[in-house]
């Protein structure tokens, strides 16, 4: 395996952020963290990450907006954005992928079918 | 010359005639025409009734001299009739000149006057004058007082045929006075007024009628004349006595000696009554009562005259007590529907055919604020409706006057100008085929509707709070799960047997408590109506063996062997998949928790336009008692159950109602300790099917 996946992950619960990051950078993941949509765009767009973690429920930009807005700044390289909803209402899925996003999972977040998510959609990136 | 054979002949002919005359009037005339003969010397002859009232000879016949007018009326006192009447005997005069009380006829001659005895009292006289004097002798005597004689019988009978008359006449007065009874319409008046005109009409001393309860087969007394004692309300069994007699045998009855009649009832057992008779009253063959009569004089004898005229009478005063029976009957049906009416907490007004108010109940001055007076006569529609709901109400009074019933919920003013709202039914008065108005009720539902509003604003709230709280509390349960996760990896890194134990009960903790918010968020969206399916094309194979790998950890948890049956090819199915998914798998987990070192199998095959899942194991089972209580929300078995074998008690209730969104349903049988079956059935294209009613849980 060449050098290590870069993560963004963007969330607003303090909790969630920490407790995610940390279980990430214990797999070995390099992990950037956006605390709101904008500074997840921002990052997103300049910050040369493998795949992004979008929680849905943000502040100011939610999560649908941020993504549309990545996907209309970003050039070249696409990176690959995973939704994160507390929802899980029906329909939420089809709203995120339509929102440029490559995949989608509920919250509570499954570490291992997460794991397993973020794994397939790089494989598709790479 | 002899002349016996003369007045032989005379008397012959006399009798002759007299036998024929039915009249008194008849019969004085043919006596006095009869004794007419001038060679017996019998020059004038008359013929007196006395007048009881004043005591007059009234003249009812006379031959023999003209002038004389038949009517002629000679005050007592005076006249050699006179003394006749006065004492009884024959009176002759031999020469009437020298009689001063000679009333004059003739200038000279001789009388003879002779009483009509009628029971010893002298009713009136003959008088025989001839004009020689010493005319008469010992044989005209015996002729005359002959004639008298057969006159005073015919002119008996002729009375006696009078007063039968009369009394046939009145009979049949009363007989066809019965019509008059038929229209009176109050029924114990009838009844009284039945017994009266029979009583009168037989000449009896007493009588009694009863009415049949067909209900009760029972003879009561309503009407009672009989001196001993108060029978009205006598009950008498079918059969039982001369009233019960007739009613079984419908056929009139004669006792003559009521007294040594075997058949008599106890309530009969003191009265002084001689003779009884008695007869059904029927309306065809239906038995309405019994009337009888009764007589305490040994000498009335009844006879088959009386019994002629009570089964004529019968019929009669039968169809009369049914109309006063009917009467009554629809007289209270009447009383009733008004008290109904009146008490009504209805609103009930009666409109005419042109849709005013001829009459409205409490309630609607009540509900309306109107008083009848207020609004008789006016236009419904005008006085509770505004602009806005004229039309409406128009199109509901169109309806019911065309006639069909009108139904619907819709504003309505008051006198005051508030607004309540109503349930209101608008229907058609038919009389015979004929509308003779329209009936329109209005139900006060403005509490009701509220209570319902508040009733749905208050789930919506319940469902709001139950979907906002559920994911509120999604958010820390995320770290506490996330959390202890990452400690229980790191422990297990660190071979820490004992953190990785605890913290692995607080992450099954953690995840119990994340079902149970995922189930009643499921619930809570299914009864606020949110919750959507998503149905697509799948092949139902294909879920199964996701499930089949899902479940085998499951499974195995209680050394249970998991078996799988399913026909090669299903077809597509469309479904909601996700649902189907849970579904199974909530079966499955639920047979294999309650199941140990036995088989859970998952069972499928199409089944018309449906396609069965089974889920079968071998375990512990439940009641059937246990087994309605199932599919409610938080019911598992019994309470105990919850804390053996954890599970949020809500996968069956979601399950049942998963199945019937999708127009389907899950069923259960069981045994207890022979285990259970729970059986899914889905429609295979669920597209455009309609949910199955979901009860509130």
């Amino acid at each position: 395996m060449s050098a290590a996946k870069r993560v963004l992950l963007v969330e607003d619960n303090e909790m969630n952020r920490d407790m995610l990051s940390r279980r990430l950078a214990k797999r070995g993941f390099e992990v950037g963290i956006a605390m709101d949509g904008r500074a997840g765009v921002d990052m997103a767009l300049t910050g040369n990450f493998d795949v992004v973690l979008m929680d849905m429920n943000l502040p100011e930009i939610d999560g649908w907006e941020a993504a549309r807005m990545i996907r209309a700044g970003e050039k070249g390289k696409r990176v690959a954005i995973i939704a994160l909803t507390a929802h899980a209402m029906q329909g939420d899925r089809e709203k995120a992928l339509a929102a440029g996003c490559d995949e989608y999972d509920t919250k509570p977040v499954d570490f291992e079918r997460l794991l397993a998510k973020i794994a397939a959609a790089l494989g598709t990136k790479t | 010359m002899s002349r016996t054979p003369a007045r032989q002949s005379a008397l012959l002919r006399l009798s002759a005639e007299i036998g024929a005359a039915l009249e008194e009037d008849d019969v004085c005339s043919r006596v006095v025409h009869g004794l007419r003969d001038e060679s017996l010397g019998y020059n004038l002859i008359g013929l007196f009734l006395v007048d009881e009232h004043t005591g007059e000879r009234v003249l009812k016949a006379c031959e023999g001299l003209k002038g004389v007018k038949v009517g002629m009326r000679i005050a007592p006192g005076h006249g050699l009739t006179d003394q006749a009447l006065r004492t009884g005997k024959l009176v002759y005069t031999a020469d009437v000149s020298k009689a001063p009380d000679y009333v004059r006829t003739f200038a000279k001659g001789s009388e003879v006057d002779i009483p009509l005895l009628v029971e010893g009292k002298a009713v009136g006289v003959l008088c025989v004058q001839s004009r020689d004097v010493n005319a008469f002798g010992k044989p005209d005597f015996e002729i005359l007082t002959a004639a008298a004689n057969q006159a005073s019988i015919a002119i008996a009978r002729a009375r006696l045929l009078v007063e039968e008359r009369k009394r046939a006449d009145e009979q049949q007065a009363l007989l066809d006075s019965m019509s008059d009874l038929a229209s009176a319409l109050e029924l114990p008046k009838v009844l009284r007024a039945v017994l009266n005109r029979a009583v009168k009409l037989l000449g009896v001393t007493g009588g009694q009628v009863a009415i049949y309860h067909e209900d009760t087969r029972e003879m009561e007394i309503l009407a009672s004349e009989i001196e001993q004692g108060d029978y009205v309300g006598t009950r008498l069994a079918y059969g039982e006595g001369a009233m019960g007699t007739v009613a079984r045998t419908r056929e009139p009855m004669l006792i003559q000696n009521y007294d040594e009649w075997s058949g008599r009832a106890s309530a009969y057992s003191d009265v002084n009554i001689h003779s009884v008779m008695c007869a059904p009253l029927l309306i065809g063959k239906r038995l309405v009562g019994s009337i009888a009569t009764t007589h305490s004089d040994p000498k009335r004898i009844f006879g088959s005259d009386d019994l002629r005229r009570l089964t004529l009478f019968a019929p009669q005063a039968a169809i009369a007590i049914e109309n006063a029976r009917l009467f009554t009957i629809a007289d209270r049906q009447k009383q009733f529907f008004e008290a109904v009416v009146e008490a009504s907490p209805v609103a009930i007004v009666t409109l005419d055919n042109q849709a005013n108010i001829a009459q409205l109940n409490p309630a609607f001055e009540r509900v309306f604020g109107w008083t009848a007076a207020e609004v008789l006569g006016k236009s419904l529609d005008a006085l509770i409706t505004t602009p806005e709901t004229l039309e409406e109400a128009r199109a509901y009074t169109n309806t019911a006057v065309a006639m069909q019933t009108a139904k619907g919920i819709g504003k309505r003013k008051r006198k005051d100008g508030t607004f309540i709202d109503v349930e209101l039914f608008g229907v058609p008065v038919v009389v015979s085929g004929e509308r003779v108005g329209v009936f329109a009720l209005y139900h006060d539902v403005t509490e009701l509707l509220r209570a319902k509003s508040d009733a749905e604003s208050a789930n919506k709230a319940k469902s709001q709070f139950l979907a906002s709280m559920s994911h509120e509390l999604r958010t820390p349960l995320n770290a506490i799960i996330g959390y202890s996760e990452m400690l229980e990896e790191d422990a297990r890194a660190r071979d820490d047997s004992e953190s990785t134990g605890d913290l692995q009960k607080i992450r099954s903790a953690g995840k119990h408590l994340l079902a149970l918010i995922n189930d009643i968020l499921d619930l809570s969206k299914i009864e606020a109506g949110r919750m959507d399916l998503l149905i697509e094309p799948v092949d139902p194979l294909t879920v199964i063996s996701d499930v089949n790998a899902t479940v085998q950890p499951l499974v195995a948890v209680n050394a249970n062997t998991f078996v799988l049956k399913a026909p090669s090819s299903l077809g597509t199915m469309y479904t909601d998949v996700t649902k189907l998914r849970q579904m199974l798998l909530n079966l499955i987990s639920n047979a294999a928790k309650f199941t140990e070192k036995g088989t859970v199998s998952l069972i499928v095959e199409k089944n018309g336009s449906e396609i069965y899942f089974r889920v079968r194991d071998t375990g512990i089972g439940i009641t059937t008692e246990q087994m309605s209580r199932l599919f409610e929300a938080f019911a598992q078995a019994d309470a105990g159950t919850t804390r053996r074998y954890g599970g949020t008690g809500l996968g069956l209730a979601i399950t049942r109602r998963f199945c019937r969104l999708m127009g389907g349903d899950v069923t259960g049988e069981s045994e207890p300790g022979a285990g259970s079956t729970f059986t899914i059935r889905l429609p295979i294209d669920a597209r455009a099917v309609k949910p199955t009613p979901q009860e509130t849980a």
